[in-house]
């Protein structure tokens, strides 16, 4: 990753001065280090990070001999004037840049060859090609007690630190939790948490990345490889709907590592990612993958081979009267939601839907043009409606704290308070008023250009009647831009590919589903569990392709195994449109075999002509479903492209307000960062992950007769599940605050199958 | 063909005799190999027992064979192998890409690994030729004597 800022070299105003020499230009405010990186000229630097914010100066690496001004300056804080005379490679400054160096080597022990950064560490490469060759110091160094772990994911040592404030700026000016610092003064200085506790929080992997020497190290990859035993691969994080871009670290078959990618213009992520994307990657093998094909023929279950599987669902999906139906869930990529399209076409145009929520109410919203993340950057207001960022789409809470650096004001509107409302306006809703919220903010909104809506898909889909009121105002402020919260992985590749979210459900409850095909997909655990629970009853054999076991697997009688998003080819969607490109970072275990692969043998067996891989895939998908126009690997490339074409949306639903029936509280749900999915099965996120609860005001909670802690019996019209109570006093009272996809919690038994609004009572269990 | 021509010959043969062989009756006798020979490695122990070994893998970066591998884990209190902070769990030499250039010698931080003398490096399979760590860490099963008087040959 390059440390430099982008530079536009061409367009806007530009100023002139003479860089060793040459005469070159860079826009006027560019910081020295920048401008001479775009001309090609490197000058070294440590401490200097554009992503976090305003530079620092603290390592002075990057001295440099400016004519005209007295000693020398640091370039990472100069800006370039017009006619200034910059040398980086005269004789005051190399010797200069060779003091800087042995004064940080002076503490820096030469434990290289077992420091995980060896090899990838720009403090020894830096030394290579800008340090003086040898150092005066005879004294000894300091030494600490070593590692220390900062938190369960993150060693520190402290003998390696340079003190560059990299990761405590992190802390402070990016994720903005505050929690780290350093403590002592000069040579004892040292990095610690203010309050000597573990540095936890959504963001924290990222300081590994961005320390220029080996202090801060991952522990789950600590001495698990060197830089050149291992290949990287270019991938998209597949456990939330933002697309991260990421880079897989392999080694001796395994992914090993995630971390952020470089991203060039700044975007999408900047190269942030959040420690769910991270860290979730050990759920490859968690104790319940699925490894063993089975097929379950009344009270026997036989382990076979993937073939016999495939054929075994093959026949179940071909027998006389098979009536199939095919579910496909949110992680499935768009070449195995059409496979899975061309195969219930093959089956007599057996009903298929995906697990996600209905898009006909929310057309006029995605209508309007989207933003991409770096849009709100520049945003002079951002509106957010519903939504809690900072456990679903983390990137995007980061940067909405940038923007209110840059200096943008921040409107909110929800029901749940989440990580950012006390940092803007925040206008807390009951359910069902947001359209009323909206209406009344209006007149205060539409005097401002380029307005970002940040909008939440399940929130508006549970308030219909606000999707109008919102369009509306977003038509007349002039240069909006919308950016949804999406809830699901791939909803967006989905719903491009024409994916309904009903049918099958409905079908099934008919008694007209003989067999059923889950790909990817767990009606179990997704919202309207109870109503799935219930039809399954009525329908015939059950068929899973899935990652992990569950109680759908328990129950299918044919499971194949499939791969996770680390281990497969395929091409994602996030929520704001960007088709992107999933490489393979390792096989998938024996005995599973990726999503794509299973179903074109399924595809084959049906006697249905199927593109044989990926790409060709892809292409056969993009001639026949018209959202995905233009669409192609090549096109794609390294970052994405975006979809130009809206995804097909019916006739506009009615935009009436939705009251759930039935007495009690409101239910809002979320999910939990490192709750669900991937996250929860990776033993690497143990120790930040959080339990299930419901979450009621102290109102509510002395209403109700519970206290903090209590376990209360959830039930709504459509199930019940029991959680510990937690007492908040940031929750508004009417409200029952719970998390869905936390495996076992049942959540999703309370809601209905649109993941529409629910009313809930409480009692103590 | 004259008699002089034939004792002159026999006198070369004769003169020979008197010569001890230059032959080795191997594999009985061993040929022996300059100081500087570059045969079978052996990774090395501190006098504590310690082995020398990090596991940094600065062999496996500068082997142009691409036959060492090193997987490495951390020292604990109960499990101390080495003596850094990390050590080699699996550490793997294939003698059949070994190429015998000595890169791994010269990288090595620690003077864990050195090129010996021994060079009967025949093993009955493929899979055997995968030299591992206790195989390395052993002394030389072969050893060879070393020479140390010039060579009469050119």
């Amino acid at each position: 990753m390059t440390d430099y800022a982008p530079v536009d070299l061409e367009r806007g105003e530009q100023v002139e001065f003479d860089l060793n020499g040459r005469r070159v230009h860079a826009p006027p405010g560019t910081m020295l280090v920048d401008a001479a990186h775009a001309n090609g000229v490197e000058i070294p630097i440590f401490c200097y990070e554009p992503r976090i914010g305003p530079p620092l100066g603290a390592c002075r690496m990057c001295l440099v001999e400016v004519e005209g001004m007295r000693g020398l300056q640091t370039a990472c804080s100069t800006p370039v004037s017009q006619d200034m005379v910059v040398h980086t490679k005269s004789d005051l400054a190399v010797d200069g840049q060779d003091g800087v160096l042995e004064l940080i080597l002076a503490n820096h022990p030469l434990d290289c060859p077992v420091c995980d950064k060896g090899g990838e560490c720009p403090l020894q490469d830096r030394t290579f090609r800008f340090g003086p060759g040898d150092s005066r110091f005879l004294e000894h160094k300091r030494h600490f007690p070593k590692p220390l772990d900062l938190s369960s994911l993150i060693a520190l040592d402290r003998e390696r630190c340079i003190s560059c404030f990299r990761c405590v700026r992190f802390s402070q000016e990016v994720a903005e939790d505050g929690l780290l610092t350093f403590q002592e003064r000069g040579g004892d200085s040292e990095i610690t948490t203010f309050t000597g506790g573990a540095y936890e929080g959504r963001f924290t992997g990222n300081i590994v990345d961005i320390c220029p020497v080996g202090a801060l190290t991952s522990i789950p990859y600590r001495f698990v490889a060197r830089p050149w035993d291992v290949t990287n691969t270019e991938s998209v994080c597949g456990t939330c709907p933002v697309g991260c871009n990421v880079e897989l670290t392999t080694r001796e078959g395994r992914v090993q590592r995630v971390s952020g990618r470089e991203d060039p213009n700044w975007i999408h992520e900047e190269g942030w990612l959040c420690d769910k994307c991270r860290y979730a990657f050990p759920a490859a093998w968690s104790p319940d993958r699925l490894t063993t094909p089975l097929i379950r023929d009344g009270g026997t279950t036989r382990e076979v081979s993937i073939e016999e599987a495939v054929a075994a669902a093959s026949v179940l999906l071909a027998r006389e009267n098979a009536r199939p139906g095919i579910v496909v869930g949110p992680e499935a990529t768009v070449e195995e939601g059409f496979l899975a399209q061309k195969i219930a076409a093959a089956s007599g145009d057996a009903p298929i839907q995906q697990l996600g929520i209905p898009a006909a109410t929310l057309a006029p919203i995605r209508a309007l043009p989207p933003a991409e993340l770096a849009d709100l950057d520049g945003a002079p207001l951002i509106v957010e409606v519903g939504g809690d960022p900072a456990n679903q789409q983390a990137i995007v809470e980061l940067r909405i704290r940038k923007a209110l650096r840059h200096g943008a004001r921040l409107v909110m509107v929800g029901s749940r308070p989440h990580a950012l409302t006390g940092l803007g306006e925040w206008h807390e809703t009951a359910p069902g008023q947001i359209a009323e919220t909206v209406g009344r903010l209006a007149d205060d909104i539409k005097g401002t250009e380029g307005v970002i809506f940040v909008w939440d898909e399940q929130s508006l889909a549970q308030e219909p009647d606000a999707v109008p009121v919102l369009a509306e105002l977003m038509a007349e402020v002039e240069n909006a831009k919308q950016l949804e919260l999406g809830a699901h992985i791939n909803g967006a590749g989905l719903r491009a590919l024409g994916l309904p979210a009903d049918g099958v459900l409905e079908a099934a409850e008919a008694g007209d589903i003989g067999t059923l095909v889950c790909l990817l997909a767990d009606p179990l655990s997704a919202p309207g569990a109870s109503r799935w629970d219930a039809a399954l009853g009525k329908t015939g054999p059950l068929v899973v392709i899935a990652t992990h076991a569950s109680e759908l697997t328990d129950a299918a009688n044919v499971v194949i195994p499939a791969s996770m998003a680390t281990e497969h080819e395929g091409t994602l969607v996030s929520m704001n449109g960007r088709a992107q490109r999933l490489r393979p970072g390792q096989e998938p275990p024996d005995g599973a075999a990726p999503g794509w692969q299973i179903l074109v043998a399924i595809a084959h067996r049906l006697h249905t002509d199927v593109a044989r891989s990926p790409s060709t895939i892809l292409r056969t998908a993009v001639t026949e479903r018209s959202a995905l126009t233009g669409l192609s690997y090549k096109e794609m490339g390294r970052l994405g492209m975006r979809l130009r074409r809206p995804s097909p949306a019916s006739a506009n639903g009615a935009h009436a307000p939705r009251e759930p029936a039935g007495e009690g509280l409101r239910l809002v749900t979320t999910r939990r960062i490192f709750g669900d999915g991937f996250a929860a099965r990776s033993d690497a996120l143990e120790h930040v992950r959080q339990p299930a609860d419901v979450v009621i005001s102290p109102a509510e909670a002395s209403r109700l007769g519970l206290e903090d802690g209590d376990r209360a019996r959830l039930v709504s019209e459509h199930g019940e599940c029991v959680l510990p109570v937690r007492v908040s006093e940031a929750h508004q009272d009417g409200v029952a605050f719970a998390a869905v996809g936390v495996p076992g919690a049942g959540v999703e038994r309370l809601l209905p199958a649109d993941d529409g609004p629910v009313r809930v009572q409480l009692s103590r269990a | 063909m004259s008699v002089q021509d034939s004792i002159k010959g026999f006198g070369v043969t004769f003169k020979q005799f008197l010569k001890s062989p230059e032959t080795i009756d191997y594999p009985d006798q061993k040929t022996p190999v300059w100081p500087r020979f570059r045969g079978r490695h052996r990774l090395w122990l501190h006098d504590n027992g310690l082995e020398k070994c990090v596991g940094c893998s600065l062999c496996a970066a500068a082997c142009p064979a691409d036959c060492i591998r090193v997987v490495a884990e951390e020292n604990t209190a109960e499990n101390r192998v080495s003596a850094g902070e990390r050590y080699a769990k699996i550490y793997e030499i294939n003698m059949l890409r070994c190429i015998f250039c000595g890169y791994c010698e010269v990288a090595c931080p620690f003077d864990a690994i050195t090129l010996e003398a021994e060079y009967e490096l025949s093993e009955p399979s493929r899979i055997a030729e995968i030299y591992d760590k206790d195989m390395l860490l052993a002394p030389s099963p072969k050893p060879v004597p070393i020479r140390t008087e010039p060579s009469g040959r050119q």
